[in-house]
C-alpha cells in the first residue's frame, strides 16, 4: 500500500486552492469539497468522484479521521476540511455512521471549533475522553514503544486517515501525518526525546497503525513554518494546500520540503542548519514504511 | 488491620484510596476533566522569547511550547508561564509501613503517610508502578488533598513522617515541598522515594524541609539509563553526593535485574564509588526484580544473584547491605558491624525485634547511624 506496489516512486498529490483561505481564516466549503475531490482522482486515477474513495475504502470499512486539534482554534486540522473529507467519503462508499473524527480529548475538539457527535447513526466526533472510549488495557510493546492505545483505534477503526495539519516542531522538526499517530496513545510525552526520532517512525510501525493506516492528508492551508508546534501569527503563512499521499513518508517528506520553502523564502535558516532535521523519516524509510528521499517521490501538481 | 480501618474511613470521608499502581489500567477509561487539574505556578523555570518556556528542575530541561507539557507530563505550558497540574492532586495515598519505602534506618517500625501523584521524569522499562507513573494527571482518578490535609491525615493515622513516593515525586516538587512544611509544623518528618534525576538548586531546597531521601540507583553504566531508564546516570550521582553532603539521611535502593545491571565488576564499581563518596555505613538494599510493564522477559532475581553481590558490597566494605523483596530473609535484618550481632531484626516489611539504645548497639555500643526517634 505505502510503496505502490509496482511503481518506483510513491506518489503524492499537492492539490492548491489559491485563496482558499484568508488571512482572517474564512473558507469556502466548496473550494475544499473542490480541493479533496481533485486529490483523490489524482492519488488514485479515478474519473469521477466517488470513485476515488472507493478505490480506497470499502462499504464494510470504519473509517477513523484522525485530526489534530493540540493547537487549538488557528493551527488545527481545519473543521471545514474534515467534514468535507467524511462529506466525501459519505458520498463514495463508506456509510456515514462508519466515519468517526476523533483525537485525544474532546476539550480539544471542541476548542478547535468541532461540534461533537456520537449519535448511532450519523457521522461521529468524539475523543479517547469520551465515556465507553478510553485506552486500551492492552499495553503494547514494540521497539522502542510501550503504550496504551486509543479504543477508537483499537476496536472502532478499521481503516485510518491521518489527517494532520502540518507545522514546524520544535523537536521533531516537522509535525505531519505520521507524528498525528502520538494522539491516539496515552503517552505522548514519553516520544519526544531525540527529536521523536525514532519513536515517530516506531509507533507508526505498531500493527495498530501501519495495518490500519491507509492514507495521509495534510493539511496545508495554514502552515506554521516556525516556531510551531505553537500557533504564532507572524509565522503562519496561508499556503491554501492539501498534501496526499498513500505513502505516509512521502507525504511528510514533501510537507517537509513545503515547510523549508517557506522558511527559505523567510530568510530563515533551514530545520538542518537549526539542528532539527526530521531525521524521522530515514527511520521510517529504513522501517519500510515508504520513501523520504525526493528522487523516490512523484510529486503531482494542481490547483482548483 | 490498621491500614484497612484507615482505607474504610478514608472512603467514608469520600478521600482516596490508593495502591502504588494495582488495578489502575482499567481506570485509564474513567478520565478526568484537565479544568480539574491544578493550576499552581511551577517553581523552576525560566520563560523564553514567543511564549516558551525552559523546565529547571529536572536535567531533561525540557524546552516547551505554549500547551505543550514536559516529559514528565505533569508540568504545561500555558500562554508562556509554566503550571503544575498535579498540585494537591493526590492518585494514591496509604499508610504504609517505613520499611516498604525501603527506610532501614529511618524510624523503624513506624508508618510512613504516602502520597503520590500521576507523573514521572524517566521512563524505566521495569517500572513497579508504571500504571500511575507513565500516565498524565486527566488519565487516572485523583483526589484533592492539600499540603495541610496531608499532613492533617498524617497526624490524625499517627504516622511518624509522610513519604513522598510511589511515582517520582521530583515531579510533584511543589506539592512535595509545600506538605513537607506543612508536615514540619505538626513534628511529623518528611521522606522522598525518588530516581534522583533532579538539578541542583531544586534539590538544595528540598533537602531544607525533608528528614530523608532514598535513591533509587538504578545502574552503574550510562548505557543502562540510555536504554532501559531514559535517563542519566551523572546527575543521579550527582544527588548522592549532594543529599549525602546535606546531612539528610540517606539510603540507595539497587533493583537488580538479571543479566542487565548485576555483573560483579559493575557492583563492585559502585560500591566502591559509594564507600569514597558517600562512605561505608550508607545503607545499600539490592532488591529482586520482578517481571513488569515493558519487561516481561526476564525471569525475577536469582536469590543467588542477590546474595552474591550481597556479599561483593560487603567484602567492598560497606557495613549496611540489605536483600529486598525476599521476606524472611537474613539480609533484611541489621547488623552491627563491630560485634555482628542483629540490633533490628526484620521480617518482609514487619519489624520484629529492635536492639538499638539511643542510637547504639544493645550489646557492644557501636553508634548505629539513622535517624532512630
Amino acid at each position: 500500500m505505502y510503496l505502490d506496489r509496482g511503481m518506483d516512486r510513491s506518489r503524492v498529490v499537492v492539490v492548491g486552492g489559491a485563496g482558499i483561505l484568508t488571512r482572517d481564516g474564512e473558507m469556502d466549503p466548496a473550494k475544499i469539497a473542490a480541493m479533496l475531490d481533485l486529490g483523490f482522482r489524482h492519488l488514485t486515477g479515478a474519473d469521477q468522484s466517488p470513485d476515488g474513495p472507493a478505490a480506497l475504502f470499502s462499504r464494510k470499512d470504519r473509517v477513523g479521521i484522525k485530526i489534530s486539534t493540540i493547537g487549538g482554534r488557528m493551527i488545527s486540522t481545519r473543521p471545514e476540511l474534515a467534514l468535507a473529507l467524511a462529506n466525501l467519503l459519505s458520498s463514495s462508499t463508506v456509510s456515514e455512521k462508519n466515519i468517526l473524527i476523533w483525537d485525544r480529548t474532546n476539550r480539544e475538539l471542541r476548542e478547535a471549533g468541532y461540534r461533537l457527535s456520537d449519535g448511532p447513526n450519523g457521522l461521529k466526533i468524539f475523543a479517547t475522553d469520551t465515556a465507553g472510549a478510553g485506552y486500551d488495557t492492552e499495553l503494547v510493546s514494540h521497539l522502542n514503544i510501550g503504550s496504551l492505545f486509543s479504543t477508537i483505534q483499537t476496536n472502532f477503526v478499521t481503516a485510518s486517515i491521518s489527517l494532520a495539519i502540518l507545522k514546524d516542531h520544535g523537536l521533531a522538526g516537522i509535525t505531519a501525518g505520521m507524528k498525528n499517530y502520538f494522539g491516539a496513545v496515552h503517552n505522548p510525552n514519553k516520544y519526544h526525546d531525540d527529536h521523536c526520532d525514532p519513536y515517530i517512525a516506531e509507533l507508526f510501525d505498531t500493527p495498530l497503525v501501519k495495518q490500519k493506516h491507509r492514507l495521509s492528508i495534510l493539511d496545508a492551508l495554514l502552515v506554521q513554518f516556525h516556531r510551531g508546534p505553537s500557533y504564532h501569527s507572524r509565522w503562519a503563512e496561508p499556503c491554501g494546500r492539501l498534501i496526499f499521499s498513500l505513502d505516509p513518508v512521502a507525504a511528510d517528506a514533501v510537507g517537509w520540503r513545503l515547510v523549508e520553502k517557506l522558511r527559505s523564502d523567510r530568510g530563515l535558516p533551514s530545520l538542518d542548519e537549526e539542528g532539527r532535521e526530521p531525521t524521522y523519516l530515514k527511520t521510517a524509510e529504513a522501517l519500510g514504511l515508504g520513501r523520504s528521499a525526493l528522487e523516490g517521490i512523484q510529486i503531482i501538481e494542481d490547483e482548483i | 488491620m490498621k491500614r484497612r480501618i484507615f482505607c474504610q474511613t478514608l472512603a467514608g470521608t469520600g478521600c482516596l484510596l490508593g495502591t502504588g499502581g494495582g488495578e489502575t489500567v482499567r481506570r485509564l477509561l474513567a478520565f478526568q476533566d484537565v479544568a480539574n487539574l491544578s493550576h499552581v505556578e511551577a517553581r523552576y523555570y525560566r520563560k523564553l522569547p514567543d511564549r516558551e518556556i525552559e523546565c529547571l528542575l529536572c536535567p531533561r530541561l525540557c524546552r516547551l511550547g505554549d500547551k505543550e507539557r514536559g516529559y514528565c507530563g505533569v508540568r504545561q505550558n500555558d500562554g508562556g508561564t509554566y503550571y503544575t497540574l498535579v498540585y494537591g492532586k493526590a492518585c494514591s495515598a496509604n499508610v504504609d509501613p517505613i520499611e516498604k519505602k525501603p527506610f532501614f534506618h529511618f524510624l523503624p517500625g513506624s508508618d510512613a503517610f504516602s502520597i503520590a501523584t500521576a507523573g514521572c521524569n524517566v521512563n524505566c522499562k521495569f517500572c513497579q508502578n508504571w500504571q500511575i507513573s507513565q500516565v498524565r494527571p486527566e488519565q487516572i482518578p485523583h483526589h484533592d488533598l492539600p499540603p495541610e490535609d496531608v499532613a492533617l491525615a498524617a497526624q490524625k493515622y499517627r504516622c511518624a513522617s509522610i513519604a513522598y513516593t510511589y511515582t517520582e515525586p521530583i515531579v510533584f516538587f511543589e506539592y512535595m515541598y509545600d506538605s513537607s512544611l506543612a508536615g514540619r509544623r505538626r513534628g511529623i518528618k518528611n521522606c522522598v522515594v525518588t530516581g534522583g534525576h533532579i538539578r541542583p538548586e531544586p534539590l538544595r531546597n528540598l533537602l531544607q524541609v525533608v528528614d530523608a531521601v532514598k535513591i533509587d540507583l538504578k545502574a552503574f553504566r550510562q548505557d543502562f539509563y540510555t536504554d532501559f531508564v531514559r535517563g542519566e546516570l551523572q546527575p543521579v550521582l550527582d544527588a548522592i553526593r549532594e543529599v549525602h553532603e546535606s546531612k539528610v539521611w540517606l539510603e540507595i535502593v539497587y533493583l537488580v535485574i538479571p543479566t542487565l545491571n548485576d555483573s560483579v565488576k559493575d557492583i563492585e564499581s559502585m560500591c566502591r564509588w559509594l564507600r569514597r563518596e558517600i562512605g561505608p555505613d550508607v545503607p545499600l538494599h539490592f532488591s529482586r526484580f520482578v517481571p513488569m510493564y515493558l519487561m516481561k522477559n526476564l525471569p525475577p532475581t536469582p536469590l543467588s544473584t542477590l546474595e552474591a553481590l550481597r556479599a561483593v558490597a560487603i567484602r567492598e566494605g560497606l557495613h549496611y547491605v540489605y536483600i529486598g523483596n525476599v521476606p524472611g530473609h537474613k539480609g533484611e535484618n541489621t547488623e552491627c558491624p563491630r560485634c555482628g550481632k542483629t540490633v533490628i531484626e526484620r521480617f518482609g516489611l514487619q519489624l520484629k525485634s529492635l536492639h538499638l539504645e539511643k542510637g547504639r548497639c544493645r550489646f557492644c555500643g557501636l553508634p548505629i547511624p539513622g535517624i532512630w526517634a
